[in-house]
């Protein structure tokens, strides 16, 4: 039980770290976000309300005589509320609803893409490890380029030779144009087949990792006496490799997940602007490029929460597969 | 990108992980190394490959440059494809793209290297000193580090740059920006390892020598945690130059710099890609590529210094040695080199050879008349550079229901004789001549070194078990005893109903002494002399004929391995099996055991009735070793304490009897190779000792190396 | 001559659990005078609190209640900062207490150094060899040059026994010196220091599982259990004649071929496996052994002294509240049906409650702090 709590207090902990980050970016960052984003608003035809001023001041703390604090308070309060202010570059669409079309399409891709490759890099990674010293432990090298590849490069390539090479796989978009978006056959078939390339990009770009983390700890694990204890009890060798050996390797994989993940995200985005995809890393830059900090920064704060989410049930599966940690208290 | 270098494995959790020790790890090929010149890589064809990779980019960005002509020439030669007088052809304004790569290369290592080295500081700083000081300091750092773990790191950076005015970010910002956001993991892996050297013995010395906190960090820790040190560093340029090239791909870069990453910037919005136009966009990501593998390859020889298991087991010179290394795969041991050649030397049937188990000069005339177990002339060699006879010439008969004891010290060839016994040794080390014959309670005789590899899992644990010496190690921490216990009959009892097999395990924990309501515990929560008692219910569940106990009791307080030692021979009696006890503890064998073989350097150098061996000890070394065990309540010895100084002889011991000052096997240099007692104990200790250095708590008492030898 | 006087020495370290933090009392109250040339065994098994004794004399650990005051040859206090000219310990692992990156001289050199006792390059070079000589590692100048892992167990013993003497302490605290070397160098390491002691006059304090060593090689023995010196005396009265029940408990353990053959069967069930400190939190005063004691009486809960049991001997029992030649005397008497608590979990996991998140292999026995009293 104190495992849980704990883990509960550590994210609620980095969730109050990222919403003071979020808060704090602005207002130490040179410039003047709130004249910029107002003259942006104005180009595109947007009353200058004081009263949207005034929201942008808090979101981002410029020119205001209200103490930090207050500041601070407001700022919070809108984010409980979840108004994360209006986008400039969909204006005047609110950026919470920008972020929730584009949201599902991220987690979708990702989410995937990350589980196949985990569970991938987790299989070959046993594999390898356990065949340690056969020719197989020459793939090792091999995911490390793969690995040092730049996640839109590696993108880019793809793209290249399945999309305008072979043409076997759509060059851009999350779907065909030509389908509502919605729950029928097709839309989702295409939506598929558009990911197809995305999720490889991130699946390839990933996998070398995990395989060589796990590979890694089946070396140091087949060291371990109860190995040994495994072998003269005359197990079967796909029940030392699987319940002793593996079974013992995955966990600071999985552990470790939480910092691996923040890099899938990071790669992502990368990839999601290579692919004019339409999730949420896309329109992020879009913010970025169009100077849209209310969209910026919600976006951030969403991201964060996702990762820190996904984190959070990881952690709280690591406490199931290994009993040490319930364990005593 | 995911973990690009192992080490981020262990950052994942350093305390779970194995950050062995870093420090005096045994070096189990090759000789010992130490001072600075342990922390250079061994060398390997990965190293040279990654070195050769790194300094060829870091030349080509160095001096390539000077030779390829300005990157800016506009030309009117808009995306001409690679030709004599552009090697990479031509960008969409006509500009050289191998002098743009040049350039843009430069442009990267630099933003790398000033990254890494920042965000290695910041690791460094972080995860040492809140190692070191400990308590709140280090509450804080790790719950600093922890967060900025998981917030995603580049829609930060994203966010922090899109702050920024174009014209104010300049390659300073974008540094410090990747460098605060990318020390975390690093710092993660620093304060573990920190954390395990901040306990070790030579750290505490160094206090108690008066040295002071400063000096302590920077001369006794520091210094070792160089290897880590690197490694963190080598990763923070990889991830540097790939985050520099991400943001500068999404025009977040800095300012007028060039980089791998703008020149695939401009090469996306050129349509490089729509256009056919490969040698635009390729390279640069090709030179990113290749210099993170080479890093990454060096990071592996890093990384075998840091965790001397991931290292190739042997390095029997030439062509041997992937044979070698690919017996190091745990059970393809089973079926890979070694015994099968001898297969033929056991002419099973013949059960009685008394005489021949008796080897010449030493006083076991007593002939067993019912031997269940037989080995004869065994030989097991580490088939290293200069093979090492580990085992020499050992012949032994068990008789039913007989308690033999094997005494010897550490590196004298016991653990690996046992281990042979059960053909559980690894390679290198290889049986080369010699049979075991067990004697089966039918009366078939199976000759053990001949099985093929189903029919020896199924010998195993069924005709023979073993108890292991450090019973923590010995049962795997994370699933139940009881389905630790149930596999066994799965395995070798499949027609055993679920029912009947927890009854089973029930009556062998039962028998040990282990409330059977402990059958669903998980190991941690059992003490040491439990899961002791736990071992041996194990190693009785089928019913062997023999039991092999490789030093079961030397962890375990004296109390403690009295009511073992109670158990083991309440059971021989009851269920009359037979046992190799297996200790370094000589009075414990005398008073155990029915005969005793003394081992010395892989020869059993006496082999006589426990009593007799007792009374009248034949061997020199016999009698040295009967003289290292002061009486408990016997006369007090003369030699300890009175004026006489026997300790200025040649040996080491107080009577030398036997040639044996430090002679290479018996109490060598502990990096020596191979340790002759096989490496899972050796290799155990160290992981444990690195493990159990992490966990906080008043760690007074718990040194991780303690044994308890009687 | 250095005297090292230890009074009601006390530590308690503090467990978080949750919220909660409760306190765990590793050493309760125990006293005792190290004098030049004179050597006290502190016995007991594994989590009796012996090691934090010597760490807390070593300055490694604050005691949390109690005194240690070294008084230099002419009587006056030693301040804190000579205390450590004075008192210097050896470590129990020589493969651990070495740092692996220096050499031997650096080992040595240091406290000579921070001592104020060499100057010149080439004095202290010259001392560095006279103390490797004195531990009889020769040639001194060539193992100087040397680092730890070309050395053997038993020639870094030695070194670590140099490094302990550079300071030119009189004091030396001997942790476990010879528990992790194989057993035929075991008492050259020890007549090494005995050998020293008698040469310097050393006071020493030698902490040992072993009763035997303890036994021989030292003039004192005091027997610890749980944080408490349960019974200290004279070497061989301890020894041969232990009066406490644990003593006892502990000597009919400990592995005797001398005596009869077979014994091995012969102790009891009881108070085998220590019961676990769970099942009786035992966090009074009273006798911290009677949940394991085939002994106990009612008067057990209540606290308990030390009671002389003979010439300078004691032991904290109510057994022997009545005085020397109390009702019992004779060695390994233990028997009859104690508590069966044989099998109860035992009090080592205790020691996992510390431990943070119970890093693998946490030591290759538990946490290792078998049954401390908890508060």
């Amino acid at each position: 039980m104190r495992y849980y709590i704990r883990k509960l207090a550590f994210y609620v902990v980095a969730l109050w770290a990222a919403l003071t980050l979020n808060f704090f970016i602005p207002r130490l960052m040179p410039g003047n976000p709130v004249d910029t984003l107002m003259a942006r608003l104005q180009q595109r035809g947007g009353s200058v309300d004081p009263s949207v001023r005034r929201a942008y001041e808090l979101l981002l703390g410029t020119d205001t005589q209200q103490p930090l604090w207050d500041q601070y308070v407001a700022y919070l309060g809108n984010l409980v509320r979840g108004d994360l202010g209006i986008s400039v570059s969909v204006f005047p669409t609110p950026a919470s609803e920008v972020i929730f079309q584009s949201l599902p399409w991220t987690i979708v891709l990702v989410g995937i893409a990350t589980l196949m490759s985990f569970a991938l890099g987790i299989v070959l990674g046993t594999v390898v490890g356990w065949k340690r010293g056969t020719w197989l432990d020459s793939l090792v090298p091999a995911t490390t380029v793969l690995a040092a590849v730049p996640y839109f490069w590696l993108a880019l390539i793809l793209v290249a030779v399945f999309g305008s090479a072979l043409r076997w796989f759509p060059l851009l978009g999350g779907y065909d144009v030509v389908f509502d978006p919605g729950w029928n056959a097709e839309f989702v078939q295409s939506a598929i087949f558009h990911g197809t390339l995305p999720a490889l990009t991130i699946v390839i770009s990933s996998v070398g990792g995990w395989l060589l983390g796990m590979r890694n700890m089946m070396v140091s694990a087949m060291s371990e006496d109860y190995i040994l204890t495994a072998r003269a009890k005359g197990l079967r060798n796909s029940r030392i490799m699987t319940h002793y050996a593996a079974r013992n390797a995955v966990l600071p994989s999985v552990a470790g997940f939480a910092i691996s993940l923040g890099f899938v995200v990071s790669g992502s985005i990368l990839t999601e602007q290579v692919f004019s995809y339409p999730g949420i890393g896309g329109k992020l830059l879009q913010a970025v490029q169009n100077n849209d900090y209310a969209l910026m920064q919600g976006i951030f704060l969403v991201i964060t929460v996702a990762v820190l989410g996904a984190n959070l049930v990881v952690d709280l599966l690591y406490g199931l597969i290994d009993p040490r940690t319930r364990a005593g208290q | 990108m995911t973990n690009l270098s192992p080490a981020t494995t262990e950052a994942a959790d350093g305390t779970e992980a194995d950050p062995a020790a870093a420090t005096g790890a045994p070096t189990p090929s090759g000789r010992p190394r130490s001072g600075l010149r342990s922390l250079v890589p061994s060398w390997s064809p990965k190293l040279a490959v990654g070195l050769g990779l790194v300094c060829a980019i870091a030349l080509w960005g160095l001096l390539g440059p000077l030779f390829t002509g300005d990157p800016d020439t506009v030309r009117n030669i808009s995306m001409t494809p690679p030709s004599g007088d552009f090697l990479l052809g031509t960008t969409q304004t006509g500009q050289d793209v191998l002098a743009q790569l040049a350039q843009a290369t430069r442009g990267s290592l630099q933003i790398g290297l000033l990254v890494g080295v920042l965000a290695t500081m910041l690791s460094a700083f972080f995860g040492i000193i809140g190692g070191y000081v400990g308590g709140a300091v280090d509450e804080g750092f790790s719950l600093l580090s922890n967060v900025m773990l998981v917030i995603p790191g580049l829609p930060l950076v994203i966010v922090i740059a899109g702050f920024v005015p174009a014209d104010q970010r300049g390659w300073w910002t974008i540094a410090i920006v990747l460098a605060i956001t990318g020390w975390a993991a690093s710092s993660r892996v620093l304060r573990a390892q920190t954390l395990s050297l901040r306990n070790r013995d030579y750290v505490a010395a160094a206090k108690v020598a008066g040295e002071k906190p400063w000096r302590v960090v920077t001369v006794e820790i520091l210094p070792n945690l160089l290897p880590l040190l690197a490694s963190q560093f080598v990763f923070a340029v990889i991830l540097a130059i790939l985050s520099e090239a991400g943001l500068a791909f999404l025009g977040l870069g800095a300012s007028n710099s060039s980089t791998l990453g703008t020149m695939l910037y401009y090469a996306q919005n050129g349509f490089a890609l729509q256009r056919g136009a490969w040698w635009w966009f390729v390279p640069p990501g090709m030179i990113i590529a290749l210099f993170g593998c080479g890093l990454a390859l060096i990071n592996f020889s890093i990384d075998e210094i840091i965790n001397p298991k991931l290292r190739n087991v042997s390095k029997a010179g030439g062509g041997g040695r992937e044979l070698i290394a690919s017996g190091a795969v745990g059970a393809g041991a089973n079926a890979g080199a070694g015994p099968a050649a001898n297969a033929g030397a056991g002419d099973g049937g013949d059960s009685a050879a008394p005489a021949a188990a008796v080897p010449a000069g030493s006083g076991a005339e007593h002939v067993h008349a019912d031997p269940v177990l037989t080995v004869r002339n065994l030989n097991v060699v580490y088939q290293v550079e200069s093979p090492v006879h580990a085992v020499k010439d050992v012949s032994l008969t068990l008789g039913r229901g007989e308690i033999l004891g094997l005494a010897g010290e550490s590196g004298c060839g016991k653990t690996t004789l046992a281990y042979a016994i059960n053909r559980l040794h690894r390679p290198p080390a290889e049986v080369t001549s010699g049979s075991v014959v067990l004697h089966d309670r039918e009366g078939d005789d199976i000759d053990v070194l001949g099985l093929a590899s189903e029919e020896l899992r199924s010998f195993r644990w069924s005709k023979l078990s073993m108890v292991f010496q450090g019973a923590m190690n010995a049962l795997n921490p994370v699933i139940s005893v009881h389905a630790q216990l149930d596999d066994v009959l799965t395995t070798h009892r499949p027609e055993m109903s679920r029912a009947a097999r927890r009854e089973r395990c029930t009556e062998v924990l039962r028998l040990v002494g282990v409330d059977p309501r402990r059958l669903d515990s998980y190991p941690h929560e059992l003490s040491g002399g439990m899961r002791q008692r736990v071992m041996i219910a194990m190693a009785l569940l089928l019913d062997p004929q023999v039991m092999i106990m490789d030093e079961p009791t030397t962890a375990l307080d004296v109390v403690v391995q009295r009511g073992i030692l109670r158990e083991i021979l309440r059971f021989r009696d009851e269920l009359g099996f037979a046992v190799v006890f297996i200790t370094h503890d000589l009075p414990l064998l005398l008073e155990l055991s029915d005969r005793i073989a003394v081992m010395r350097e892989g020869e059993v150098v006496e082999y006589a009735a426990a009593e007799e061996l007792h009374r009248q000890p034949r061997h020199p070394y016999t009698r040295q070793l009967l003289d290292s065990f002061p009486s408990l309540t016997g006369e007090r010895g003369s030699f300890i304490r009175t004026g006489e100084d026997r300790d200025r002889e040649p040996a080491d011991g107080p009577r030398t009897g036997g040639p044996r000052a430090d002679s290479p096997h018996t109490d060598s240099p502990r990096t020596e190779s191979p340790r002759i007692d096989s490496s899972h104990t050796d290799s155990a200790r160290t992981g444990g000792a690195a493990a159990a250095g992490i966990t906080d708590g008043p760690g007074a008492e718990q040194h991780p190396n303690e044994r308890a030898p009687r | 001559m250095t005297t090292l006087e230890v009074r009601d020495l006390v530590k308690d370290f503090s467990i978080r659990s949750g919220l909660r933090h409760s306190r765990l009392r590793a050493v309760d109250n125990v006293s005792f005078t190290l004098e030049p040339g004179r050597t006290v065994a502190l016995v007991g098994e594994s989590g009796s609190g012996k090691s934090t004794v010597a760490r807390m004399i070593a300055r490694l650990e604050r005691p949390t209640a109690g005194r240690i005051t070294a008084t230099a040859p002419g009587g006056a206090p030693v301040d804190r900062r000579h205390y450590r000219d004075h008192v210097q310990m050896v470590f129990q692992d020589p493969f651990a207490s070495l740092n692996p990156f220096h050499t031997i001289e650096h080992h040595l050199v240091r406290p000579l150094k921070l001592h104020g006792r060499a100057g010149k390059k080439a004095e202290t070079r010259a001392l560095v060899e006279q103390l490797l000589e004195r531990v009889n590692l020769t040639p001194a100048a060539n193992v100087a040059q040397r680092r730890p892992h070309e050395l053997s167990g038993g020639q870094r013993q030695r070194v670590a026994i140099a490094r302990a003497l550079a300071p030119g302490a009189q004091v030396v605290i001997a942790d476990e010196p010879v528990s992790m070397l194989d057993v035929s160098i075991r008492l050259g390491v020890l007549n090494l220091l005995a050998r020293l002691q008698r040469e310097d006059d050393l006071a020493v304090l030698y902490i040992t599982h072993d009763l035997a060593t303890a036994r021989h090689f030292s003039d004192e023995i005091l027997v610890m259990y749980r944080g408490r010196v349960v019974e200290r005396g004279a070497a061989d009265d301890v020894i041969l004649n232990p009066q406490h029940p644990y003593t006892q408990l502990l000597a009919a353990a400990a592995p005797n071929p001398d005596a009869a053959r077979g014994r091995a069967g012969g102790l009891t069930g009881a108070a085998v496996e220590p019961a676990g400190a769970r099942a009786v939190p035992l966090a009074d005063a009273g006798c911290n052994f009677r949940d394991r004691c085939p002994r106990v009486m009612d008067v057990c809960s209540k606290p308990v002294r030390d009671h002389a049991v003979g010439d300078g001997h004691f032991a904290k029992c109510w057994l022997h509240a009545g005085g020397p030649g109390g009702p019992e005397g004779a060695p390994g008497a233990s028997a009859g049906g104690g508590p069966a608590g044989a099998e109860k979990d035992a009090a080592k996991d205790a020691g996992k409650d510390a431990g943070k998140g119970a890093a693998k292999d946490a030591g290759k026995d538990g946490g290792g702090r078998a049954g401390v009293v908890r508060r």
